[in-house]
């Protein structure tokens, strides 16, 4: 529902406007925001300006890993305990965090910040790619993991990077897909049971 | 307002758009009602069963209801039979939904071009000629589109065209015979075209080059991002 902009208030339109990028705001809710912010929470409003200007000035990528730190580098590219021959490339910090949670990955990381995407104008350098490419042919990396999403632009991606990387003669490899821990077939989704029949190895 | 509803429809997705926390926007191409746009409502919840259905290059039965320009989607499932696409193969088919999604206006039904499309996608799958697979499809889609290009004929003279000869492409009339060898096809890469024959190399540079910018004319100022990303691809 369009709003008329109030004719004394440039600031509280502009703060609506603002508050509009974040994922799943429209323009109510973000009126809806601008309003309690002002109405009823104007110290922690502050308090907001400040922590949102604050991780402005202070995070920034890993020149190494690609993911958020403050340092030049992160903790866990600086950290001594981890296997700097291996190499596994995320779509997310999110998705980083699901694998470091699994206790039984022991490498370094690189995090595209996202997928190739051609039809949403997603392209190589949108997701440092080249800048990837420097990081696995340092000559300390071996091997490669793959583990983008197993969506169709999550597969695109994979494969361009294993791509680059064979010409490169580094080793390129992918998580596996399939039925998961603990999954009854007969409760598994048919995609996955149909990809697991197609991915399916010798014993 | 037309009330729309369609039950086990076969499709496929040509692409989604996040839409507020948990939904996605639906583009899809259906045999009977064509191109279509649905909302999924929940479609990214972690566990929506309609996760492992709403991917591309899959055929799809769908059902939806609704009146307004953007439906809803009841029910989604899996038609199978169809290995998915691998490698190349994904860039492949991100250039036929980028066709179809900027040149099919929606709710124009197209059962042919819907029939070329999933023959396509399995020859994709297959990892057949992909090359030859992509030129039959772009010939296909301006066929649809009612741009279909004269092949078999000049288009000053009406003469037929001649295996022999060099032609210039006149992207709005057609073949036009040229002084020896100047022009851009050969009337071999004309009639090769006409019956979806690429085994010839010639044939094969000509028509890419050929169908690229027969399709350029249709898209106007419309850039497609597939082909620019393989460029950039081909750069690294």
């Amino acid at each position: 529902m369009a709003r008329a902009p109030l004719p004394n208030a440039p600031g509280l339109d502009s703060l609506i406007e603002a508050l509009r990028v974040l994922p799943g705001v429209g323009p109510r809710s973000a009126q809806r925001m601008a309003y309690h912010l002002l109405q009823h929470e104007r110290s922690r409003a502050a308090q907001l300006a400040r922590a949102l200007a604050g991780a402005l000035a202070s995070v920034r990528h890993c020149s190494r890993c690609n993911n958020f730190t403050e340092a030049e580098l992160c903790t866990l590219c600086r950290s001594s305990g981890r296997n700097p021959a291996l190499l596994c490339v995320v779509e997310t910090p999110a998705d980083l965090s699901m694998v470091e949670q699994t206790l039984s990955y022991a490498g370094l990381y690189f995090v595209l910040m996202g997928r190739l995407s051609p039809l949403d104008g997603i392209g190589p350098r949108d997701i440092g790619l080249d800048h990837l490419l420097a990081r696995a042919t340092d000559g300390i990396v071996t091997e490669v993991v793959l583990a983008t999403n197993f969506t169709n632009e999550g597969e695109a991606t994979a494969h361009y990077i294993a791509e680059m990387l064979k010409a490169r003669g580094v080793t390129a490899s992918r998580i596996a897909r399939g039925v998961p821990l603990g999954g009854e077939l007969e409760f598994v989704d048919i995609g996955t049971i149909s990809q697991a029949m197609l991915d399916r190895r010798g014993l | 307002m037309t009330r729309r509803r369609a039950v086990h429809e076969p499709g496929y997705v040509l692409h989604t758009y996040p839409y507020k926390e948990t939904s996605l926007i639906v583009e899809l191409f259906t045999r009977q009602h064509g191109r279509v746009g649905l909302l999924a409502k929940g479609a990214r919840r972690p566990r929506s069963a309609l996760r492992g259905v709403l991917l591309a290059f899959h055929p799809l039965h769908l059902s939806w209801s609704g009146s307004a320009e953007l439906g809803t989607l009841v029910a989604a499932d899996w038609a199978g039979g169809q290995p998915a696409l691998s490698g190349i193969g994904v860039m492949c088919g991100f250039y036929l939904n980028e066709l179809l999604l900027r040149l099919l206006p929606r709710e124009d039904p197209h059962e042919r071009l819907f029939a070329v499309y999933a023959a396509s996608l399995a020859q994709l799958a297959a990892a057949s000629d992909r090359a030859a697979v992509l030129r039959c499809f772009e010939h296909r889609l301006l066929d649809e589109l009612g741009y279909a290009p004269l092949l078999v004929r000049d288009a000053a003279s009406g003469a037929p065209v001649d295996p022999g000869r060099r032609y210039e492409y006149d992207p709005e009339r057609g073949p036009l015979a040229a002084n020896g060898s100047a022009g851009a096809v050969d009337g071999q890469t004309l009639l090769d075209i006409a019956r979806d024959e690429y085994s010839r190399e010639t044939t094969r540079e000509e028509a890419r080059q050929l169908l690229r910018a027969l399709i350029a004319c249709r898209l106007g100022s419309q850039v497609l991002h597939t082909r620019a990303v393989l460029a950039e691809l081909q750069d690294l």
